[in-house]
């Protein structure tokens, strides 16, 4: 006989998705008529009919099991279409939000990061430590604090050193956090999607080769085109200022990882070679930071509309998870390009101010990655890998001998309609 | 029999293009007849006043109308004291037979629709003049207090509703206290809007209202012993519920009791023998209880009783473990306080609510399941709710939720606890857990393959069942027994099936509510109560002018009997469907003209031919038959007869006729009753008048029949067998008499129908009777 599921339901979660926004979850009858109208589910798996019952029956650790949650963009068809009005586009969106704050360590951190409130805090904590950090440098370098003398020149303020000494210690926790997150992520679906199991109870994963060119590259594609996203009808505006959000936040990256190789490397290496920052305005490095930061504040403004009118609609429900990513990236934006604007006019009272500002938001976002719906980014980006290695590895094709699959979940001869 | 009639035929609608209405007049004349007029509007106030005018003036007391189809009424034709008989020129004569002026045959076909609309003026004269007028039944007095069995939330509100329209009752309830299994609810199911949660209990306002009012007599601790004579005057014996009583209603013979061991009947005494053994002491049926109370009218109320499985039925379920338990039996135990588990008294957190008993089998649900059980799956699964609200688990595990019509807002309503979980799917097994509870295993989920869940308790659905399955409950003392006799085709509820009328059961003044009726809520059964109390009160109503009720609510007339000729053959006693007529010790009938639904089922079934109506009688439908013109050298002119029941067959052909379908012009339609009405007399006329064929048609018998009079139609069938084994005899082609089964929108088969067997009889060739 198959193995039977011993089904304990966790009144905990259901409530815990209720809260988290998806307070129609009840309603789910099970017609399945989202499954049918979601544009990216898939036959083999569709969705969200059976997460709604999985989250109604509080069933915890088979949702957090299910990569079909990450799958989902919240096009919101299936809110629209549902004819007890269920929203299971809310729910899916719930269940991820929790499943974040499942993930992420420590849960203290979490809970701040999750409130406006809290993300205020960090964004002034952070500023306090940039000012810290800032006063402590002068002790060194002998400028004035905290107005140093002169034109706005801000490494007076802050050299390329103690910005990575902050920076780079707020970046290796962040990539501790997440490794540690995704690892867990990536065993718990493989065990959902009914992944052999080694005899260490490890999910399988492929080799580092393997897997960066037959998986990472062909779902990062499919992710820089957003041509998932892009089949969510409903919001076709929305994957597009998703898209300029996105890019502008790879250029960025690009941009300040040559600044920091130029500035913090070569020149320190070669003081007199010319690698001091600020870059003059025709510099290219300079324009594509410049066209990155318009992107950036552009991009994330035409996510707020489109929150403000699909709610408005009731298409899609926004919480303050939705809020907090949205205002913590255009502070990000702004308050980069006002430093820089300010800088270039010379108002050295305004500009060193809000330069502290840009940082202290600059340190939130980095801090907030494993914590708040920021994470989508890792989650999905996992999702988008594991999909095509699970289909690989029940097809047979993912090699060392792991064609015959152990069922967990799935049991043997019954269809998971 | 009309001294004088006069004929009226209608020209209009395109009548007198395709007919030679001059030969009509000819026709008529021949007949003897002296008043014969046309009118192009004859159905218009100008040609009542012109039919008004020959009655005043000319003494003119029977009317032929020949026109229109005589199922539409022209209130303006109706004349008192006059007898009215209508044929229809239009619908089956020039609707139904179009000839088109570039057929080649065209003056063949029209010598054949010529004929026929000849012999419907023929047939139509005669039977205005044998038609006598038809005088009503009037009882003496007539009572009208209502008797409402069984005192719940459908008797209650049955006994209210008579109240509020100015009747008194006697509401009778066997429990010693009113109310009902609703007093025993901890909560109950909504009955108005907005349906989402649970409410108290109402019942207790019922009851008050009904302690309050001064025209319920309130008889509690007591059952009815027996219902005897007839709606209007009801004899009610009652006696202490639980005890024996010589006015109990007798049971008659069962068909197998009056078989011997080898199967043979058994005579006359000794079946008499056995009933009185049967029956011993109790008093004959037709006996008069002096002491009895007398109402009008019957509303059975008697409800339910909960369905509990036998032991060792529902193994797979673990019935018989003390912590799996109907739902009953869960509703006692939420009523008295928290809810605790059987075996040791501890707090319950978790309920499987079991709507399923089919197992790994198939998706069968308990017996007697219903919307009930579904509501009160849900009801109950948030009794769990209430008692545990922090960590309580109910887990609704069903193969199907019913819940109609505005109880989806119910379901939906408990479906946003968080704490109730639900999920189609196979209990396969319930097995005690070692630990003091459950294990259910359910298979085929929704959430995905086979489950097991650990629960306190286990709640099987098992439904209502009808108190009319086991028992008469209304007892009335009839030839035909004390119960109602197709409780077996539905399962014990005692329905009507015909879905055109609720309410009605199959004996006149008893009508059946609540519960008893079907498994229903107690918003659904108070609706009941209403519509079932305002049919009794309707019932009276007609009595009291000397109607029928439904579905012949029109008809004054009801069957007389000529009983020098009877010869206590008992075929009309026990075939009536309504159980309308008694018999004396000898067997000869006696009629109760208010239980009558005057379908003719015994004047169909009685081979003396002395059971008549007055405008339908075996004499006049044999003497229109016989007016029909049969050529006897004419193999192109066969003639078929076809008798149409009024109810369905007929309104089929009108609307045939009305849809432009087309069929042979050879046949003669006769509208009868209920073709339970057909007297096989009536097919050996036609056969002897050289008629080379009868064709029946009539509603759809069986299990879904559909025969206003139940089984008129079956019966029918039946007869129509044994006439044609004895026209066999005589050499006359059995297949020559067919029924056909005929619904009231397949009209569009009716050519097909008629013409097939058109075709049959062409193929048999002549009557080989005609001329002689």
């Amino acid at each position: 006989m198959a193995e039977r599921n011993q089904v304990q339901p966790d009144l905990e979660f259901v409530k815990g998705v209720m809260e988290a926004g998806g307070d129609t979850v009840n309603r789910c009858y099970q017609c399945a008529t989202c499954s049918i109208v979601c544009p990216l589910s898939t036959d083999e798996s569709p969705f969200p009919r059976k997460e709604m019952l999985w989250a109604q029956w509080g069933l915890g650790s088979k949702v957090s099991g299910d990569a079909d949650v990450w799958l989902c963009h919240n096009c919101g068809d299936c809110t629209k279409y549902c004819p007890r009005d269920a929203r299971p586009g809310d729910v899916l969106s719930a269940i991820r939000i929790n499943a974040i704050r499942h993930y992420a360590q420590p849960k203290a951190l979490a809970n701040i990061m999750n409130s406006a409130g809290g993300v205020i805090g960090t964004v002034i904590t952070s500023m306090f430590a940039v000012l810290v950090v800032a006063f402590l440098w002068s002790l060194y370098s002998k400028e004035a604090f905290p107005i140093p003398e002169g034109t706005v020149v801000y490494h007076k303020f802050l050299t390329v050193v103690p910005i990575d000494a902050l920076f780079l210690s707020i970046a290796a926790f962040v990539i501790y956090v997440s490794m540690k997150g995704v690892i867990q992520f990536w065993s718990d679906i493989s065990k959902g999607a009914g992944l052999p199991v080694s005899f260490t109870g490890k999910a399988p994963t492929p080799a580092i080769g393997p897997f960066l060119i037959k998986y990472v590259w062909p779902a990062t594609k499919e992710i820089l085109t957003h041509e998932r996203f892009k089949k969510c009808g409903e919001v076709a505006e929305r994957s597009t200022g998703h898209l300029w959000v996105l890019w502008s936040f790879i250029i960025l990256f690009i941009v300040t990882i040559i600044v920091m190789i130029q500035a913090d490397v070569l020149g320190i290496l070669f003081p007199d070679a010319g690698f001091e920052t600020p870059l003059v305005q025709y510099h290219p490095v300079k324009i594509a930071a410049n066209i990155g930061a318009i992107m950036l504040i552009v991009g994330i403004w035409m996510l707020r509309n489109m929150r403000i009118r699909k709610t408005a609609e009731g298409t899609i429900t926004s919480s303050t998870q939705d809020w907090i990513l949205i205002w913590l990236i255009f502070a990000v934006g702004v308050s980069g390009l006002a430093a820089e604007i300010i800088r270039l006019a010379d108002v050295a009272y305004l500009a060193y101010p809000v330069y502290v500002l840009h940082l202290g938001c600059v340190a939130t976002l980095f801090l907030s990655l494993p914590y708040t719906k920021f994470a989508h980014l890792l989650y999905r980006g996992t999702a988008y890998v594991h999909e095509r290695w699970a289909r690989d590895v029940k097809a047979g094709k993912a090699g060392f001998g792991l064609e015959k699959m152990v069922t967990a979940w799935q049991y043997e001869g019954k269809d998971i309609h | 029999m009309s001294k004088k009639v006069g004929v009226y035929i209608y020209t209009g609608d395109g009548i007198a293009e395709a007919l030679d209405i001059d030969k009509l007049v000819e026709v008529a004349t021949g007949l003897g007849i002296e008043i014969v007029r046309t009118h192009p509007d004859l159905y218009s106030p100008e040609g009542a006043a012109m039919v008004k005018q020959d009655i005043d003036n000319e003494g003119v007391d029977g009317v032929v109308l020949a026109g229109i189809s005589p199922r539409y009424e022209f209130k303006i034709l109706n004349f008192p004291g006059v007898m009215v008989e209508k044929t229809s020129l239009r619908e089956m004569v020039t609707w139904s037979h179009p000839v088109s002026a570039d057929d080649e045959n065209a003056e063949a076909k029209k010598e054949h629709v010529q004929e026929l609309a000849e012999d419907y003026i023929r047939m139509a004269v005669i039977k205005a003049k044998k038609s006598n007028p038809v005088e009503p039944f009037k009882a003496e007095e007539i009572n009208q207090r209502l008797l409402v069995i069984g005192g719940g939330v459908t008797g209650l509100t049955a006994a209210l509703e008579a109240a509020e329209a100015g009747y008194e009752s006697i509401l009778v309830e066997r429990e010693p206290e009113l109310g009902g299994w609703a007093t025993k609810n901890r909560k109950q199911v909504p009955v108005g809007p907005d349906y989402s949660e649970l409410i108290d209990p109402i019942v207790q306002g019922l009851i008050d209202r009904v302690n309050a009012s001064d025209k319920i007599t309130v008889k509690t601790s007591t059952e009815v012993a027996r219902v005897g004579n007839a709606p209007g005057d009801f004899r009610v014996s009652f006696k202490n519920a639980g005890t024996k009583s010589e006015w109990d209603a007798p049971f008659p013979l069962t068909e197998k009791e009056k078989l011997d061991e080898s199967g043979n009947e058994l005579s006359a005494e000794d079946q008499k023998k056995k009933y009185d053994e049967k029956n011993e002491g109790r008093r004959g049926y037709m006996e008069e209880d002096p002491n009895a109370e007398i109402c009008g009218a019957v509303i059975l109320a008697s409800g339910w009783k909960p369905y509990v499985p036998e032991e060792g039925e529902f193994p797979h379920l673990a019935w018989g473990n003390p912590n799996v338990i109907t739902n009953c039996q869960f509703e006692e135990i939420a009523k008295n306080g928290k809810i605790v588990r059987p075996s040791d008294g501890k707090e319950v957190k978790s309920v499987a609510f079991v709507q399923s008993a089919g197992g790994s089998k198939d998706d069968a649900d308990f017996p007697y399941a219903s919307v009930v059980t579904s509501l009160v799956a849900l009801k109950q699964a948030k009794y769990l709710r209430e008692d545990q609200p922090e960590d309580g688990k109910a887990y609704v595990l069903y193969e199907h939720m019913r819940t109609s019509g505005q109880y989806e807002y119910f379901y939906q309503g408990l479906q946003n606890d968080p704490g109730i979980f639900l999920t189609k799917g196979d209990v396969t097994e319930v097995k005690d857990n070692g630990s003091g509870g459950l294990t259910v295993n359910v298979d085929n989920t929704l959430i995905g393959g086979d489950i097991s869940l650990d629960v306190d308790l286990a709640v099987l659905a098992t439904g209502m069942v009808p108190t009319t399955r086991d028992d008469a409950v209304v007892n009335m003392a009839y030839r035909q027994g004390p119960g109602f006799r197709d409780l077996d085709l539905f399962g014990g509820y005692c329905d009507s099936n015909f879905i055109c009328f609720p309410y009605e059961t199959r004996r006149t003044g008893i009508y059946a509510a609540g519960a008893v009726h079907r498994a229903m809520t107690m918003e659904e059964a108070m609706e009941d109560a209403a519509g079932a109390t305002l049919k009794a009160l309707q019932c009276l109503k007609a009595i009291d002018e000397g109607h029928s009720v439904h579905p012949r609510t029109w008809d004054f007339d009801y069957p007389d009997f000529y009983f020098q000729r009877c010869t206590q053959c008992k075929r009309c006693t026990e075939e009536c469907p309504f159980g309308a007529l008694d018999d004396d010790e000898k067997g000869t009938p006696k009629l109760n003209p208010s239980r009558c639904r005057r379908c003719g089922t015994c004047m169909g079934a009685c081979p003396e031919r002395i059971i008549n109506f007055k405008d339908y009688s075996i004499d006049i439908v044999g003497s229109m038959i016989k007016a029909i013109e049969v050529p006897d050298d004419d193999e192109d002119k066969l003639r078929l007869l076809i008798f149409a029941c009024e109810n369905d067959a007929y309104p089929a052909l009108d609307m045939a006729a009305r849809k432009g379908l087309s069929w042979s012009p050879l046949g003669r339609i006769i509208p009868v009753r209920c073709l339970g009405s057909v007297n096989v007399a009536w097919i050996k006329d036609a056969m002897s008048s050289g008629i080379d064929g009868a064709l029946l048609l009539g509603c759809k018998f069986g299990d879904d029949y559909q025969c206003h009079f139940v089984k008129g139609s079956e019966l029918s069938e039946r007869r129509m067998q044994n006439v044609a084994e004895s026209l066999a005899s005589l050499g006359i082609e059995a297949e020559r008499v067919k029924m056909a089964q005929v619904a009231i929108d397949e009209y569009d088969q009716i050519p097909e129908i008629i013409n097939g067997f058109m075709d049959e009889i062409v193929e048999l060739g002549p009557n080989p009777f005609k001329g002689f």
